[in-house]
């Protein structure tokens, strides 16, 4: 049975548990469109109220599956093939709303869970990132180091937290950012100075001088504005860089909103959202990384595994895509070098941030490095502030 | 054309054939009135699917078609400036007063109505296609989502133009960047994935005529398998048709190995999808292997001595 006995309450709750719950962005428009298209699909068949809500409440291809499943588990919270009609009775009377909620969110987490990946998916929105201010008492944030190693083995206390920066960072970032020439739009903007006369805006002007166009208005092309793709090397021989490499990433998201940010050692995370809000000064750490940090690296594998997710949407001709990582890879080199090839064909330039560089008589001969190396077309260090500033001169674009 | 049903019906008779979470989406669409977004991987229809609406609604097609670079004015509306001052001129000698002439050179005789403002401006609704939004830039879907919201178009010069019919609108985009989340707010969202096994062989039915029921099932399981392997540029509906069409065109009653080699241009549009392809042909093997087990009636016995793996082999 429903929880609710009216429909707008079940429609509103349901709609509640996927804010809740999966961290979906409904306001009082959506569900209001909801009710609108409930009106006119047939109540009785499930599966066109399934198909009529899914556009309306997911807004991403993310979302649809994400969708799917809560509305399996909110609609028939039960064992697969059981009518619903004979389910125990849930139904409540409404009003015991903060009662209500609790027992709600209990019944969702103890039903049985018959979703492939139902478990995967509940744990979305509740957000895994803990603000450290919250997790006061449960550990140091020192980095320590166990007493045994495997190369696929991780340890979640060596979570970094993403540093505070300085401004000298934020100006050598905005500086790097500033100087990548990725050559010209093709849109024409207005300027003062420009290489295409404007007519219609010089007409306009001329209403000013009594229908004679005296000053004469311009267009120019503006450059492309670039986008960074950063991607940071958790494994443990980079653990003395990562914060290097955290701090880097920070900075260039103080610089510029057409950043992302990835983490990768054994697995890939996506950590954009966090790195953009330690850019506007909030203090984070990076605690739900368990698997990525300061264990081994396969990077090969997460490069493509990049390439297949997110490749489509953030590797294109304005791409500048930047790794920063040492190369010692237990992963198959061929793979590397596919991607490597994939990464450096679909974007403007691929630089590489190697820490050991720094070391006095390092060749790039480790068999990931080498693989790697002709699919490079920038490969450097940065340590310090000027480091970055200096890094936009040395990047090379295909522009 | 209230239910689901009937869209499909009403597409299936010109040759589209739409799932049922499609058709309950574009059903939505028309009775909220709100804009669709269509995303999904390349040659699925997305944009066959909004002039195939169009149709069905027996309205007009209005493209936008987004590029970077796409600004306001190659949208929405420009003044015919040429044509505005050569009639200044003409006119010099004429007694009319000031306003008038002014009034006459801002009407709409001189106005260029680019898509958007055509839209919004026609007697009838119509289907309005803004193709590939992602590759307009951020600063273009900003703009767009003012249009989209309010329904109407601000010219200086003449006044604000409202819409008279709001026009059903469908957005397609190929996630080469994200689109902001401001503008999936405002749209209803439809995902639509590659077809199943069944429903392609229905499309190919629907589209190709002529097209026997072993070929066409053979096709659309080599395209299945196709899909699965890790391509980098998987075939798309679009690439069954062509292949299709091609093997039609090549008289072929079957799919074999060497037929397969040959047409393969159809298929498979990056050199390196062929060596994955040759990598994972036991993925394909079966479907060309399977040829006299399917195949009661004989006839083909010379062909099936060439599998697929056994013309690849020498390649390699």
């Amino acid at each position: 049975m429903y929880p609710f006995a009216s429909l707008p309450e079940n429609l509103a709750a349901f709609c509640a548990a996927l804010r809740r719950e999966d961290g979906f962005r409904i306001g009082p428009g959506e569900l209001h469109d909801a009710a609108r298209a409930l009106d006119v699909v047939d109540l009785a068949n499930e599966r066109a109220v399934r198909h009529a809500l899914r556009p309306i409440l997911a807004g991403s291809a993310d979302d649809v599956t994400v969708f799917d499943d809560a509305f399996t588990r909110f609609f028939f919270p039960g064992p697969a093939g059981v009518p619903q009609d004979q389910l125990p009775v849930t139904r409540r009377e409404p009003g015991t709303d903060a009662d209500g909620r609790d027992s709600d969110a209990e019944r969702a987490r103890h039903a049985p869970r018959w979703g492939a990946d139902a478990d995967d998916v509940s744990g979305r929105g509740s957000g895994p990132m803990i603000p450290i201010e919250s997790s006061e008492g449960l550990e140091e944030p020192t980095i320590f180091a166990p007493s045994s190693y495997s190369p696929l083995d991780a340890n979640a206390s060596a979570a970094p937290e993403l540093p505070r920066i300085e401004q000298a960072w934020c100006d050598a970032a905005r500086l790097f950012v500033r100087r990548l020439h990725l050559g010209l739009s093709r849109r024409w903007r207005p300027a003062s100075r420009g290489r295409r006369f404007d007519l219609r805006r010089t007409l306009r002007a001329g209403l000013q001088t009594g229908g004679e166009p005296l000053s004469a208005r311009w267009l120019r092309r503006p450059r492309h504005a670039p986008r960074i793709v950063l991607l940071v090397d958790g494994s443990r021989s980079m653990s003395a860089y990562t914060r290097t490499a955290l701090t880097i990433a920070v900075a260039v998201a103080s610089a510029t909103m057409r950043v992302e940010v990835f983490t990768f050692s054994t697995r890939l995370q996506r950590v954009t959202v966090d790195v953009r809000r330690a850019a506007a000064g909030e203090l984070r750490r990076l605690d739900y990384l368990h698997h990525a940090w300061a264990g081994g690296t396969t990077i090969g594998a997460c490069l493509r595994d990049f390439l297949r997710r997110f490749g489509e949407r953030m590797v294109g001709r304005n791409t500048v895509v930047m790794i920063a990582s040492d190369g010692l890879d237990v992963g198959v080199p061929d793979m590397l070098r596919d991607a490597m090839r994939e990464l450096h064909r679909r974007s403007a330039g691929v630089v590489w941030l190697n820490p050991l560089l720094e070391t006095k008589g390092y060749e790039p001969t480790a068999a990931g490095m080498s693989a790697a190396r002709p699919h490079v077309t920038t490969f450097t260090s940065v340590s310090d502030q000027a480091g970055l500033a200096r890094l936009s001169r040395m990047v090379r674009l295909r522009a | 054309m209230t239910d689901a049903a009937a869209i499909h019906d009403r597409f299936r008779e010109r040759g589209f054939i739409v799932d049922e979470a499609f058709a309950t989406a574009l059903q939505i669409m028309l009775a909220l009135e709100k804009p669709l977004l269509i995303e999904g991987p390349a040659g699925v229809g997305k944009t066959e699917s909004a002039k195939v609406l169009a149709e069905v609604l027996g309205t007009e097609l209005i493209r936008l078609q987004c590029y970077e670079g796409l600004d306001a004015m190659a949208a929405l509306y420009e003044w015919n400036y040429p044509r505005q001052m050569l009639h200044a001129r003409l006119s010099e000698a004429e007694g009319s007063s000031l306003d008038e002439r002014e009034a006459y050179m801002f009407s709409e005789k001189f106005l260029l109505k680019r898509p958007l403002l055509d839209a919004i401006t026609r007697d009838r609704s119509p289907v309005l296609l803004v193709d590939e939004v992602d590759r307009a830039d951020e600063a273009f879907e900003a703009f767009l989502l003012e249009v989209l919201a309010e329904w109407q178009v601000t010219i200086p010069e003449l006044g604000t133009i409202r819409a008279r019919h709001k026009p059903h609108v469908i957005l397609t985009s190929n996630r080469t960047r994200e689109l902001s989340d401001a503008l999936r707010r405002r749209c209803l969202f439809v995902w639509i994935p590659y077809p199943s096994l069944a429903q392609e062989i229905e499309i190919l039915h629907a589209r190709v005529p002529g097209l026997s029921e072993r070929l066409a099932q053979q096709i659309v399981q080599v395209m299945q398998a196709l899909r699965a392997l890790p391509l980098h540029k998987a075939p798309g509906v679009a690439e069954s048709l062509d292949w299709a069409l091609a093997l039609i065109s090549l008289h072929r009653e079957h799919l074999d190995a060497p037929t397969l080699e040959r047409t393969l241009g159809c298929v498979l549009k990056v050199h390196e999808d062929r060596g994955v392809m040759q990598a994972h042909h036991a993925a394909l093997d079966p479907i060309l292997g399977d040829v006299p087990a399917n195949l009661e009636s004989g006839g083909y016995s010379l062909d099936t001595d060439f599998g697929f793996g056994s013309v690849s082999a020498p390649r390699r």
